[in-house]
């Protein structure tokens, strides 16, 4: 039964606010993952969690205690950092082993639990060589294998990705998904990676300027952006955003309301190429980018703006062509002049 | 469970304790850096301010008494003793001499040593090896060689049908042998700054200004030199710094002298405090050689600013 | 007859070799000379220079030492050398760790007060050391030889060594030192120090050699033969006139010098590349 609050947390250096007023609530067993564009303070936030970074306000629980002035390695925390941080001067065994042996666990326990977290993470054969001696997944795999001798109450993830190759990392990923099932543990997990966030959390922490944009579920986040930022940081290739002004006579032609929104947004998978007869928007494909699967189109709407089309398929239609694209009105995002989304009523639409 | 209750929050609230992990760090921060500080307040910065106060008194250790006299150590040594200007301007000459040779001699045989060839190891040893040698067994065996009519130099030089000079006995002759043994003993620690300068410069550049139909000489005048400046720099100043504090080399080859020929500013406040024991006027001068330094060392940081802008 | 590209090549490298090993004689030739000169009797060293000494004098070396009580002058700069070096890597370590890692109040303050020490010569503050060391009682001991370059500004150079070698160790391993339940001083003892062997290397190296070849300050502390070091008695082979005995001052300089060349053969590089950071840095 570990949660962790977060309330009103702030950090700065000398007149720098970096964290600024972050109000959180993980949990027990929740996957959450902290995501944002670099600088925006997820894991200065996720230092501060653990203990690396001190707190200039605010107040930081986990479970049942108040841990603002608490030391790193008192909070019951284990964290996997991105450049592994294994002691070069020690063997996998030592380096899987040190955190016990500081705090003094018997040898025979330490060896047991080392032992264990090794079948866990396969490491059996690795245990006598030096972090020299590993590849980068398997130095990951000690990094996580440190992270579980300790039985920590919360697993903390700083980026620890982002230095593997891209075959690997999604190897890694399922890895981590797989081993939060079986450990069950409360785990916060710091990257810049959106399909990362997508793929590993119960919910996303999306932060921007040390402040939370959103938090939810990754499915919310992609079909209910609470605003702008959200819905272009989610979604890959990312959400079309463009002046309502540029296509509010297509889309009243089409009957859709723009209330009092400025801007509207399209996701470019949602965008499907049909005849002129059911089009909505027209545009001249101005580049075709072939992905394999189908094709990334870059279409020149009338209204000037450059919409991004994913097309699947072979029959892509070539530079220079004029497209019509379809959407349902479900999928339209709507914002105000602030960013915000003007969320219309499910019921009326 | 869902949520932590806003007042239950507050009643089991500890209070900030004292030692916050801000000041913890703090604290073991100054802890890690005591012993040094300390040491450095009682050994270093405290004798730095006394000699100040003792530079105000006419202190002889012979006499034990000790009276305020405000400024006149320093009226003595820049008006009335003759001694001292003949020492600032050996200063002069020695630093003077010192530095060029030093420093063109360090450059040439950087260049010749910058890049691998069979013996380039060989070579930077023996160049290097009386910077690892005490000063003190340098001047030794220099003073030996440079000896009179016995000298190894003068009988050599003699088979050559030259008649060498009594080195150490004429005050020029002197003054020259002392500076160029003293660069031979220094010059191989510029020699190494130099190498790991021209080491670090990518080989592209002078490929490309090859490629261009750059001569040698050209090569080095246009591209390597003023790559080179910030180090030529560092050196310059380093260099100019330590021939002021040269004490032993001159102390063991001429013992200040002939007719105080190299008498140059750290003997001659050895001299007058350990040997005449005049304690407030070494401490005059210590002070004197203080804000020599310091001034080379503003001039180094005004140079370096107007390097980097 | 015109030479073919090769054979210029070849000329041009044996001008180049040959130039350079002119060059190199009066560098080396001091050391020949030196070690030759120490096997020679008194007579023959004032009589035609040959590098082979006629007549090999071994009795100089044993006269070393009765001439001075030179074993144990011998014995006091090995052992002065050595606790200099210990506590200078003791200390600054432990402050240029701090100075790297640790965010403390006044840390930036600190460090230009002690990089003032860098450009201060020993000669302006020997005069009160002087004073300060007879206060202590400890004139003609090896006190002073031991603490005024731990604590002068051999020693500020020694802390920004390593204060500039840790500042570029990841900083991660220590996180994950304390992460690991490590206090400060184990992160120090435990993480950072074994990784740094080659700044500590650096740092013992250069050391051990300022404190082996200090001269002005034995010179105005020791006053007793039996207390001298390596240098001081060097500077000592004189007959009751102050005339050097050359053939014995020889020979103790090259007991003096010989081992330390060794030393610096075997592990030329290694002592180079550490004189080469501590220029660098400065």
């Amino acid at each position: 039964m570990t949660r962790l609050t977060v309330r009103n947390l702030t950090k700065s250096f000398g007149k720098i606010e970096v964290i600024r007023g972050i109000d959180l609530d993980v949990a027990d067993g929740e996957f959450v993952v902290f995501v944002g564009p670099s600088g925006c303070g997820k894991s200065t936030l996720l230092r501060m969690i653990s203990g690396l970074e001190t707190i200039s306000g605010g107040e930081l629980w986990i479970g049942d205690r108040k841990v603002n002035e608490v030391q790193a390695a008192k909070r019951g925390l284990a964290m996997v950092f991105q450049s592994y941080a294994l002691y070069p001067h020690l063997t996998v065994r030592q380096n899987m082993g040190f955190g016990l042996k500081v705090r003094k666990e018997s040898p025979d326990e330490i060896e047991r639990r080392v032992n264990e977290a090794a079948r866990t993470l396969q490491l059996d054969k690795l245990l006598d060589r030096y972090p020299r001696e590993l590849s980068g997944g398997q130095r990951q795999r000690v990094a996580i294998g440190r992270a579980i001798v300790g039985d920590p109450q919360v697993f903390l993830f700083d980026e620890p990705l982002s230095n593997l190759d891209a075959e690997l990392r999604v190897h890694m990923r399922a890895e981590i998904a797989a081993l939060h099932r079986r450990l069950g543990n409360t785990t916060i997990y710091v990257t810049h990676d959106q399909i990362e966030a997508m793929t590993l959390a119960d919910r996303i922490v999306v932060l921007r300027d040390g402040r939370i944009e959103q938090v939810g579920s990754p499915k919310e986040l992609y079909a209910r952006p609470d605003n702008v930022f959200v819905a272009q940081f989610i979604g890959s290739p990312k959400m079309n955003v463009c002046p309502v002004e540029a296509i509010r006579s297509p889309l009243q032609r089409a009957g859709f309301s723009t209330g009092g929104a400025t801007q509207a947004g399209l996701r470019p998978e949602h965008l499907r190429i049909v005849d002129e007869a059911e089009g909505i928007l027209c545009g001249r494909v101005s580049i075709s980018e072939y992905t394999g699967g189908g094709a990334l189109l870059h279409v020149e709407l009338e209204g000037a703006p450059v919409f991004l089309v994913e097309n699947s398929g072979d029959d892509a239609p070539q530079p220079g062509d004029i497209v019509h694209l379809a959407f349902s009105g479900s999928d339209l995002h709507l914002f105000d002049a602030e960013g915000r989304a003007c969320h219309r009523e499910p019921e009326l639409a | 469970m869902a949520s932590l209750n806003e007042t239950g929050t507050t009643v089991r609230a500890p209070r900030a304790p004292w030692l916050t992990l801000k000041r913890r760090e703090t604290i073991e921060g100054w802890l890690f850096v005591s012993p040094t500080l300390i040491g450095f307040l009682i050994f270093f910065l405290g004798p730095l301010i006394a000699v100040v106060f003792y530079s105000l008194s006419e202190w002889n250790l012979l006499s034990q008494d000790t009276t305020f006299v405000g400024l006149a150590n320093y009226e003595d040594a820049l008006t009335q003793n003759p001694d001292f200007w003949q020492v600032i301007r050996n200063s002069v000459i020695f630093a003077a001499g010192l530095v060029p040779m030093n420093m063109a001699l360090a450059l040439a045989l950087a260049m010749a040593l910058a890049r691998p060839f069979r013996g380039v190891v060989f070579f930077r040893t023996i160049f290097f090896a009386p910077v690892v040698t005490s000063a003190v067994a340098w001047a030794i065996v220099w003073k030996f060689l440079l000896q009179g009519d016995a000298g190894a130099v003068n009988q050599m030089l003699a088979t050559v049908g030259i008649d060498g000079p009594n080195w150490l006995r004429e005050p020029n002759w002197a003054m020259a042998a002392v500076i160029v043994t003293r660069v031979l003993k220094m010059v191989g620690l510029n020699m190494i700054l130099y190498i790991a300068a021209l080491q670090s410069i990518p080989r592209d550049y002078e490929e490309a200004a090859r490629l261009e139909g750059a001569s040698e000489w050209q090569i080095f005048r246009m591209v390597i030199w003023p790559l080179l400046a910030p180090t030529t720099l560092i050196i310059m100043v380093i260099t100019t710094i330590g021939s002021f504090k040269v004490f032993d080399h001159i102390y063991l080859m001429t013992g200040g002298g002939p007719e105080n020929g190299t008498l140059v500013l750290a003997f001659y406040i050895y001299q007058q405090a350990f040997e005449f024991f005049e304690i407030g006027y070494a401490s005059a001068l210590a002070m004197i050689m203080f804000v020599i330094v310091l001034a080379l060392t503003v001039v180094q940081l005004i140079l370096r600013q107007k390097g980097s802008t | 007859m015109a030479l073919s590209q090769p054979q210029l090549a070849t000329v041009k490298r044996t001008c180049w070799m040959l130039s350079l090993v002119v060059v190199a004689i009066p560098f080396l030739f001091p050391f020949l000379w030196m070690i030759s000169s120490g096997f020679k009797g008194p007579t023959e060293i004032f009589g035609e220079p040959t590098l082979i000494p006629r007549t090999w004098r071994w009795q100089n070396f044993v006269e070393v030492f009765d001439y001075q009580p030179f074993a144990r002058q011998y014995f006091n700069s090995i052992y002065i050398a050595c606790a200099v070096t210990v506590l200078t890597l003791l200390l600054s370590s432990l402050a240029g760790y701090a100075l790297a890692r640790m965010r403390f109040a006044g840390a930036a303050l600190l460090m230009v007060f002690l990089m003032s020490a860098l450009m201060v010569p020993e000669e302006v503050t020997i005069v009160p050391n002087f004073f300060l060391m007879k206060w202590l009682g400890v004139m003609d001991t090896h006190v002073p030889l031991i603490l005024l370059p731990v604590f002068g500004p051999h020693g500020v150079m020694a802390t920004f060594l390593m204060r500039q070698y840790f500042v570029a160790l990841p900083k991660e391993l220590e996180d994950a030192g304390k992460m690991d339940g490590l206090s400060r001083v184990g992160i120090w003892w435990k993480i950072a120090l074994p990784m740094s062997r080659p700044a500590l290397a650096a740092v013992a190296i250069i050391t051990f050699l300022f404190s082996w070849n200090l001269f002005l300050e034995p010179l105005v502390f020791l006053s007793s033969l039996e207390n001298f070091t390596l240098p001081l008695a060097l500077s000592n082979f004189t007959d009751p006139y102050g005339a050097p005995l050359w053939h014995l001052q020889l020979a103790a300089t090259s007991l003096a010098v010989v081992p330390i060349l060794i030393v610096y053969l075997i592990a030329q590089r290694q002592i180079i590349e550490s004189f080469a950071m501590s220029g660098v840095k400065g």
